[in-house]
């Protein structure tokens, strides 16, 4: 069972037990254009919920993203180093950042459902 | 008072506006004027096109500055470092205003027309009243300056941008480059000038306000024709080498180490008889103390303005003033200022968020251009 929670920031963490994968929304990458560069962070080290962990740079700026949850990254989107256009074109699934061991599941209620989110950016 | 300011720095919007959010643009707030960053495609597939094909640029925001009164061009040579003798008429140049440092006031372009009591320039849209300003001090009130509000500008760029505008205005064909000319269109009078922001051959258009939608929606007709917003603009005239006022040339900057000696006449300089005359005479002798140059960093990251350069030996050497991505390369491109003593090196090191990133340094441009050139 995976459940998929969001950030006001417009990051999504997908939750199966203590293991979340972290991404941008579709609404994000709409919003940031052609993406050319990410920079992940690094295998084995930790992040507190909140924190900027990463950067996704599009052709116009760059944006920090932070991290939906405290943990420890264990795997990272090696293929968005040769094209970081995936996240463009498929942001919720193939275009995913990172993965995380998730430190404390309780954190998780300061992020919102998809409906909460749906209502945050207006759909 | 806060009050009246306010009002000055309001937000205006062109006579595209409406035209550009029924092509589902991306608006912003750029120059004072609500622009387009991009329209449905994107920056790159909209920087692409432009390279392949043309594209058409909304650049109402620039100020159209018309002066008229007899002996006009004697009256701007004792400001500008241009030389309107050695300029037929007709021929549009690039130059600078200046001020007693010889620092850059704004960039421009100078059409001599075919009036000798009549000049033309178009100058960045932050700049205007700045440059009016300037140039009300230091020219005799004689002459009338006017901002030409009623006209809109539209820039079409890219290789097919003579095909293209032949279909509406046929007398355009083999126009030189850096040239200009009014035509009558339809009812209506337009100037058109062969020139532009891309690196690419194309025109920019002067055209009444009330008839640039209609111009617009004509040239799009074509099927070689896309629109395109400020972001691929600026990866464009980034590829280019083309310095962006505010940013690769302000106040506190000068011509020659911004690498635009060619723009100024070495006559001039020689008898140091312009605003900013001595200090630029100084300057060109004794060479630039820091130099604008283009940098390839390795990877995939961009380094954007405002990242500091440093050499091998990590010593603080300089600044990006201007750096992203070139769809063109599909590399990352900077461009900014390193002092001199380092211009002649292959590398350098670019702190992109506390990581030093090799580049090369290479001169600009990054792409070739591909003006207009009439065959012989």
């Amino acid at each position: 069972m995976t459940d998929i929670f969001y950030t006001k920031d417009h990051e999504w963490i997908k939750v199966n037990g203590d293991e979340g994968v972290v991404g941008i929304t579709s609404y994000a990458s709409e919003q940031l254009g052609d993406i050319v560069f990410v920079e992940l962070p690094e295998k084995g080290n930790s992040f507190n919920q909140g924190k900027d962990v990463a950067v996704i740079e599009s052709v116009k700026a760059a944006s920090e993203i932070y991290s939906p949850a405290s943990g420890e990254i264990f795997e990272t989107n090696s293929s968005l180093e040769e094209k970081p256009e995936i996240i463009n074109e498929d942001p919720l699934d193939s275009g995913w950042l990172y993965k995380i061991i998730i430190k404390n599941k309780d954190e998780l209620k300061n992020l919102m459902s998809e409906e909460e989110y749906k209502k945050l950016i207006g759909v | 008072m806060s009050e009246l300011i306010n009002e000055n720095i309001s937000i205006e919007k062109t006579s595209l506006f409406d035209f550009h959010n029924k092509n589902n643009a991306k608006i912003v707030p750029f120059g004072g004027y609500y622009l387009p960053i991009n329209y449905s495609s994107g920056i790159i597939a909209e920087h692409n096109h432009t390279r392949l094909k043309a594209s058409i640029f909304d650049g109402s925001h620039m100020g159209q500055i018309e002066i008229k009164g007899p002996f006009i061009m004697e009256a701007l040579e004792k400001i500008l470092p241009i030389s309107f003798s050695k300029l037929a008429p007709g021929k549009i140049k690039y130059t600078q205003l200046l001020n007693h440092e010889g620092k850059i006031i704004d960039d421009l372009m100078i059409h001599k027309t075919t009036d000798e009591n009549s000049v033309w320039l178009v100058v960045n849209a932050a700049c205007k009243q700045k440059d009016i300003n300037h140039l009300r001090d230091n020219l005799n009130e004689k002459f009338n300056i006017n901002l030409r509000n009623d006209l809109s500008l539209i820039a079409l760029q890219g290789p097919k941008s003579e095909k293209i505008l032949l279909d509406l205005i046929p007398e355009i064909k083999g126009m030189e480059f850096m040239s200009s000319n009014w035509f009558r269109y339809s009812n209506y009078e337009i100037l058109i000038s062969r020139c532009g922001y891309t690196g690419e051959d194309g025109f920019e258009i002067s055209i009444p306000n009330k008839k640039v939608v209609t111009f617009t929606e004509k040239l799009l007709k074509n099927s070689d024709v896309k629109l395109a917003g400020l972001g691929a603009r600026d990866s464009l005239r980034l590829e280019a080498g083309l310095c962006l006022y505010g940013h690769d040339i302000d106040i506190e900057k000068n011509p020659i180490e911004a690498g635009l000696k060619w723009s100024i006449c070495k006559d001039r300089v020689d008898k140091e008889d312009f605003i900013g005359g001595q200090a630029i005479a100084v300057e060109y002798k004794k060479g630039p103390q820091k130099n604008l140059l283009g940098f390839l960093p390795k990877g995939r990251a961009p380094a954007r303005e405002g990242t500091l350069i440093y050499d091998a030996n990590n010593k603080l050497i300089g600044e990006v003033t201007s750096g992203g991505f070139s769809p063109s390369l599909g590399v990352p491109i900077s461009m900014g200022y390193i002092i001199s003593s380092f211009s002649n090196k292959k590398e350098v090191f670019l702190d992109i968020r506390g990581k030093k990133i090799p580049a090369d340094i290479i001169k600009l441009p990054f792409v070739p251009h591909n003006y207009f050139k009439r065959k012989k």
